[in-house]
């Protein structure tokens, strides 16, 4: 039980340290750079922790990524930063790359490599179980990170007083 | 004559800012918002026209029959979140103490000075971030090592060829090429227990992901145009990197 939470913790770390990463690579501003480890790491912690309850990644990586989304306003409001800001660098560490290597090493084989039927039939087997479930989690971050943006943009951050 | 001197003047301030935040990565809702904001401390009205390499923009006023339009092109996109924060920021305090258009200007240019992160913590934070990615696709250290060191070189190589000015695109490919040949030494090497983590994460600091997040909410405000190019070119930057994996891939396969 204590690995699996240290584990859990570990990836977590590592997920905010790739959030900040991002971040400086977008030149964020000095003031939010706490704010997207926190994130990145909280963001982390959900999904792993929820891929460890055997959810599948897609819905995983939905419920972290809708979790920032929201959690995003009020933090923007007491930090005094537009959300974008420090919104889009903790999603980045869910960008799915691996499937995205999967799919195109199963392509490469499919076209060049690979005679026999049978294995052929098992790399077209690949292509689509990684290339959707890519497109699938890319999919999920969109709309995760934008929903609430919508759903909440009623009362937005600050509002102009005429 | 003085009048429309001064709306001129406003709508090269007000063109300036967009274009700043266009080119720095913010999505077409907030740079409207901005516009908008800067305007009623300015005590006028506009209407534009925002598209990914040049923006229109009308300035007029209530109470009179003058108004003002004049395009813009925008320059090479450079993502910078600070200035994205600070403009906003100042739209706010723009708004709240009424300032005039010589403030303004002289706030942007301020902002406009600003300096990015040194050139070395970029490229060390992101390597490090490089490690971190391999780290979540279940890499041990010695994975992440090979991962931290290819996006090292692959960025270097990134930014030494924009100092060249080369075609983006062409810089993407090289640097996916050499950051995915640098990885696949290490499966050659068999290094670590999952060497493939490390060629599956050591391209991911090329991933647009700015640009289809923006894409999306795009969509999503029926900024259609805007959203399918944005699109457009984050998908080119993907074929671009895959492209460069592909490569490196078939060269040690």
């Amino acid at each position: 039980m204590l690995t699996i939470i240290l584990n859990l913790l570990e990836v977590a770390a590592w997920s905010g340290i790739a959030a900040l990463g991002f971040g400086i690579l977008f030149n964020m501003p000095k003031g939010v750079v706490p704010t997207v480890f926190i994130l990145g790491f909280t963001a982390g912690f959900i999904k792993f922790a929820l891929m460890h309850f055997n959810v599948h990644i897609v819905l995983a990586t939905f419920i972290a990524v809708f979790f920032i989304g929201i959690i995003c306003m009020p933090v923007a409001h007491k930090i005094h930063h537009p959300p974008v800001v420090f919104c889009i660098p903790p999603t980045i560490p869910m960008i799915p790359g691996y499937f995205a290597y999967e799919t195109v090493l199963s392509v490469m084989n499919f076209i060049f490599m690979e005679a026999n039927q049978a294995k052929r039939m098992e790399l077209i087997d690949a292509i689509f179980a990684n290339g959707f479930t890519m497109l699938f989690i890319l999919i999920s971050i969109a709309a995760g990170i934008s929903l609430p943006m919508l759903l909440l943009r009623k009362n937005t951050v600050k509002k102009i007083e005429d | 004559m003085d009048s429309s001197k001064e709306l001129i003047k406003t709508v090269d301030l007000l063109l300036e800012i967009s274009s700043l935040l266009m080119v720095s990565g913010a999505n077409t809702n907030r740079v409207n918002l901005s516009i908008d904001r800067f305007a009623s401390a300015l005590h006028c009205n506009t209407s534009c026209f925002i598209s990914h390499k040049t923006i229109v923009m009308t300035v007029y006023e209530d109470n009179s029959t003058l108004s003002c339009t004049r395009v813009k092109n925008i320059p090479p996109y450079a993502i910078n979140f600070s200035i994205i924060s600070a403009i906003s920021k100042a739209s706010w305090t723009a708004v709240e103490e009424d300032w005039n258009i010589d403030q303004i200007a002289k706030e942007i240019e301020a902002i406009k000075k600003q300096k990015r992160y040194p050139k070395l913590v970029v490229l060390i934070a992101v390597s490090l971030a490089g490690a971190g990615f391999c780290n979540i696709f279940s890499g041990d250290y010695i994975n992440m090592g090979v991962a931290f060191a290819s996006t090292f070189i692959g960025l270097l190589i990134f930014q030494l060829t924009h100092r060249e000015g080369y075609n983006v695109y062409l810089r993407i490919f090289s640097a996916s090429l050499i950051a995915s040949v640098l990885a696949s030494l290490g499966i050659v090497f068999k290094l670590g227990a999952n060497p493939e983590t490390a060629l599956a994460t050591s391209i991911l600091f090329l991933v647009p992901g700015v640009a289809l997040i923006n894409s999306f909410t795009d969509f999503l405000d029926n900024n259609i145009i805007n959203g399918l190019v944005r699109y457009t070119t984050g998908l080119m930057t993907v074929l671009a990197i895959a492209l460069g994996l592909f490569i490196a891939m078939l060269l040690f396969q």
